[in-house]
């Protein structure tokens, strides 16, 4: 088995990404969600650096922190932009948080499951994530003021938890770029 | 013998694909470089098989359609001759496969967001396993051009922006329309007459020299 191919799906498509103001928003998001979803999630995101080799970029619990405070949605936001290597590690570790919590979010989406079974599980995590927004985000800009807003923060979490779903493993990390990268409407 | 057959499983898909190794290609036995058959069962759903081509037709549907949803837009996926085409519904999403025999009505499978996931993580693991060796068609995900992304905004919304601008242009156009211009005053004879008799001295030495 020596001729072995490449699978193209895992060929980064623009591993030189960086990513703007939205996708920056849209990026902590998801791992805000991710750290919902998951109690344990800043341990967990600290270990899948250190199991995907990005020590030398993240090397501790603050650095990580401080790349995802160049959210401007936070209450304490820093100026800058996240490099590309650093943009890259945070959407590997993304994918693999997603993949390590896969089942969690199938139950989510799933339309099988029972209806009071499925309230309770959204209505667990819309409280989690509240409960983060309110903690680390600024309540006066208006995108967070959606996400905390009954009908609209339905369709979003959804929406969030829809996309950590068809971004979970290693096939997810060019689908998950390619959209970040989308441009501004 | 030499048979081979891999298999990728979630929690409501089912992916087998058989194949041979390519002993020209120095594959190992415990691989598959020629595909003979693929079959994929969803839950609450009929078997699906075929041939490769019609493989690849399912991956090049069903991955960029998911790419697609990353981004929040909904978009028919595949070809309408094609095999497999994928597109949102109301309830979620319809794969809809047409078979190449004559006589077979096309397939449609209703699919929610959990089984899109997990049909797309059979084929992620499919194309990524090392096991088997056979070169698939690329798939490169761009960003989405900005008017694609414009269309998941509903049109109102959209119009909303700018007919508010334009009517507001209208508004104070006419509204200046009602200011009174106001008109210069025309010059006096006296003025023009003492006008004439001041001399002008530009230069303050020549008017020193003068006393």
């Amino acid at each position: 088995m020596s001729d072995v191919t490449v699978p193209a799906v895992l060929q980064p498509s623009q591993p030189e990404a960086v990513l703007g103001r939205r996708a920056l928003e849209r990026l902590d998001l998801l791992l805000l969600t991710v750290e919902s979803l998951d109690l344990n999630g800043g341990e967990a995101m600290l270990w899948a650096t250190q199991q995907l080799g990005f020590e030398t970029v993240f090397p501790n619990r603050v650095e990580l922190w401080k790349r995802r405070c160049h959210n401007p949605l936070r209450r304490s936001t820093r100026r800058g932009s996240l490099s590309a290597v650093e943009t890259e590690a945070l959407i590997r570790i993304l994918c693999a948080m997603a993949d390590r919590l896969y089942p969690m979010l199938r139950q989510l989406l799933s339309s099988r499951e029972p209806d009071n079974l499925s309230r309770e599980r959204w209505g667990l995590l819309d409280q989690r994530l509240r409960n983060l927004i309110e903690e680390r985000m600024n309540l006066r800009r208006g995108a967070i003021q959606r996400l905390l807003d009954g009908e609209q923060a339905r369709n979003l979490q959804r929406q969030l938890v829809l996309t950590l779903a068809l971004a979970a493993g290693p096939g997810g990390v060019d689908r998950l770029r390619a959209s970040l990268l989308d441009p501004n409407p | 013998m030499l048979k081979q057959s891999f298999r990728y499983d979630q929690t409501a898909a089912r992916l087998e694909i058989d194949g041979l190794p390519d002993f020209s290609a120095n594959h190992g036995t415990n691989a598959i470089g020629i595909l003979s058959s693929w079959r994929l069962t969803m839950i609450g759903g009929p078997e699906m098989e075929g041939q490769r081509d019609h493989l690849e037709a399912l991956m090049a549907a069903v991955i960029p359609y998911a790419r697609l949803q990353l981004s929040g837009v909904g978009k028919v996926q595949g070809n309408d001759n094609g095999p497999v085409r994928i597109l949102p519904t109301e309830q979620g999403h319809q794969l809809e496969l047409i078979s190449s025999r004559s006589g077979v009505p096309p397939l449609t499978l209703e699919l929610d967001d959990a089984d899109l996931a997990d049909l797309v993580r059979c084929l992620d693991a499919l194309r990524s396993d090392a096991r088997v060796c056979i070169n698939w068609p690329p798939i490169v995900h761009l960003p989405l051009p900005k008017r694609e992304l414009a269309e998941r905004t509903p049109l109102r919304q959209r119009l909303a922006a700018p007919i508010l601008g334009a009517g507001t242009f209208m508004v104070l156009g006419l509204a200046g329309l009602f200011v009174p211009i106001p008109t210069p005053e025309a010059p006096s004879q006296e003025d023009n007459q003492s006008d004439a008799q001041e001399t002008v001295i530009s230069n303050p030495s020549q008017a020193t020299g003068e006393r």
